[in-house]
């Protein structure tokens, strides 16, 4: 992944609460089809770095560059259109609405500005939503109430929504904090078989097992600034990593779980 | 079917049903109290739209019918013009003015809606009522601009006099029923399409709605705009079914007894608010005599239904379905 050019860049990001910086000129870039682990000690400003790359709470200073367009001040729903789907640490959905509908809102909104919405939502959609619905397992439960699903499904939902605006690049934010060990195994497969897709994928993760076997290069963020960058084997030989996020029982673990080639 | 096509099927058979009404009952005053009726059901499944499907907690709405109302007679009593011309052009200027009424809301979000929307109905209020200075003299007596607190009247009507005699408000209730259905038919095409899922979304999570590409801002001024068309249409025909306009449209109460049917119905829902305004016209009629006792007994239903049936009748059991 040299030759490609990179599908994002941010140059020298930083992102200032008052006189906090959440996010300190930060640069990094993720090439076409990689799949970017970001782990961290809480408040290292992972998420702030989602909301920033989302347009949610643009950047302070620096520049993000994604398919060669400047995106660091567009607003959330026009980076939506440009390619960047984004999954929530908490679940978000829209309660009241089906699931099938919960992903038609993506379908059909997630791609084109949509100028003058017409009045069917039409068959392009319907087959899209198909398609993201059967992606991570939810086909057949399209009339349940989203807001009554439980935790798993809401987040495979979550999924579905931001497949359904068909990205180049998701951003998923602990897609697996709370889950048990087998919906971790059936939310792997589904990012998967996203990342089979050929979309790049950016994860901010604390469960390292699930973060060293998708990532093919990992990045540990501490007071908003990178501390480590690199393919995740490096992750258990790097002292600073070990100190500040990992400790040493869970590195040792995580260096027996590497070494068993679970990749 | 989908539940589009079974809703507008469910339209088709109530408004044929109602067209044989006057088949059978001949007397002026049941035939003129459902004829508002309709009017109520046309502005109360408008308003729905941006409280319950948006869930923009706008007042705006009588705002927007007085709008439609008062457009309407001042370009019969100014310009001389015909009643349908005038009708459609004042339902325009109404979208128009609450496009305006959406744009100043875009930055505001819950109850500070409520409290901007109230203050520029007031606002128009009182430009109406405040306003004495005399803009033209008829032989009636002096007349401001707004027509002050006497209103408008002989501002012109849709012919059915000549047309049929005595029994002229027959034909009122037909244009009411057409008026009606349209509105209906429209709410039902907004709620099932592409429109209905981004206020739907934006009502249930705006930041996740954003993060799909849904933008707020523009979603907003579409609700404003399209609930205003048939609000301002059925003021203008309020206008040319009493031949008078007043500021009495702008009153509270009236606001008041509206919201109440959208509650009482079922906020959020295509059929809630014509089962609400139903069900309030028939209360409203049968408590006539009791004077005063009348809103007592209004808000005692509210106030029932707020606690006993949040959902509003739609939400009852067996009269639901699932939304596909």
């Amino acid at each position: 992944m040299t030759a490609a050019p990179p599908l994002l860049v941010c140059h020298d990001v930083s992102k200032h609460f008052g006189a906090l910086a959440a996010v300190s000129q930060l640069s990094f870039q993720v090439a076409p089809g990689e799949i970017l682990g970001i782990g961290g000690p809480n408040g290292a400003g992972k998420t702030t770095l989602f909301e920033v790359l989302s347009g949610m709470n643009p950047a302070t200073s620096g520049q993000i560059v994604f398919a060669g367009r400047d995106i660091t001040r567009m607003a959330p729903e026009a980076i939506c259109h440009a390619g960047i789907a984004r999954t929530f640490q908490l679940n978000a959905s829209f309660d009241s609405l089906t699931v099938r509908d919960n992903v038609r809102v993506a379908a059909y909104f997630g791609r084109d500005n949509r100028r003058a919405p017409g009045l069917k939502i039409g068959a392009g959609t319907e087959a899209v939503t198909d398609a993201a619905l059967a992606a991570v397992g939810l086909t057949g439960r399209d009339r349940e109430i989203a807001g009554r699903l439980p935790v798993i499904d809401r987040k495979l939902l979550m999924l579905a929504g931001a497949i359904a605006t068909r990205p180049k690049l998701l951003l998923m934010d602990e897609p697996v904090g709370g889950l048990n060990a087998g919906e971790i195994d059936r939310m792997m497969d589904a990012v998967r078989a996203v990342a089979a897709q050929g979309v790049t994928i950016i994860l901010i993760e604390h469960v390292m097992r699930f973060l060293v076997a998708l990532s093919d290069r990992v990045m540990i963020l501490h007071h908003g600034a990178k501390i480590f960058d690199g393919p995740p084997e490096g992750l258990v030989r790097d002292q600073k990593v070990v100190d500040v996020y990992l400790g040493e029982g869970a590195s040792q673990r995580l260096a027996a779980l590497l070494e068993g080639g679970l990749a | 079917m989908t539940s589009g096509k079974r809703d507008l099927v469910i339209l088709l058979v109530l408004v044929l049903a109602m067209a044989t009404v006057p088949a059978f009952v001949g007397t002026r005053y049941i035939i003129t109290t459902l004829t508002l009726f309709f009017i109520w059901t046309i502005v109360v499944t408008q308003w729905n739209l941006v409280l319950g499907v948006a869930g923009i907690f706008s007042l705006a709405q009588m705002a927007l019918f007085a709008v439609g109302a008062y457009g309407t007679a001042m370009l019969g009593y100014y310009f001389g013009m015909t009643m349908p011309p005038a009708m459609l052009l004042a339902a325009l200027a109404t979208v128009l003015v609450s496009l305006v009424v959406g744009l100043a809301c875009l930055r505001l979000a819950g109850p500070y809606v409520a409290l901007l929307t109230l203050a520029i109905a007031q606002m128009l209020y009182l430009l109406v009522v405040n306003d004495t200075a005399c803009f033209t003299n008829p032989p009636s007596g002096c007349m401001p601009f707004f027509g002050g607190v006497r209103g408008f009247s002989r501002f012109g009507d849709l012919g059915f006099r000549d047309l049929l005699g005595s029994k002229w408000y027959v034909g009122h209730y037909y244009i009411g029923l057409v008026l009606l259905a349209l509105a209906v038919a429209f709410t039902i095409l907004i709620f099932h399409g592409p429109l209905g899922l981004a206020f739907r979304a934006l009502r249930d999570n705006p930041g996740y709605a954003i993060a799909r590409g849904v933008g707020r801002l523009k979603y907003q001024l579409w609700v404003f705009g399209l609930s205003a068309f048939f609000t301002g249409l059925a003021g203008a025909f309020y206008a040319v079914q009493f031949g008078v306009v007043g500021p009495i449209v702008f009153s509270v109460s009236m606001l008041l007894f509206l919201l109440a049917m959208i509650v009482v119905g079922g906020i959020g829902t295509i059929w809630g608010p014509l089962l609400g305004a139903a069900l309030l016209t028939l209360a409203d009629e049968t408590m006539r005599e009791f004077g005063d006792y009348r809103d007592l007994g209004l808000g005692l239903m509210l106030a029932l239904f707020v606690i006993l049936l949040p959902r509003g009748l739609a939400g009852v059991r067996g009269l639901q379905r699932p939304q596909g």
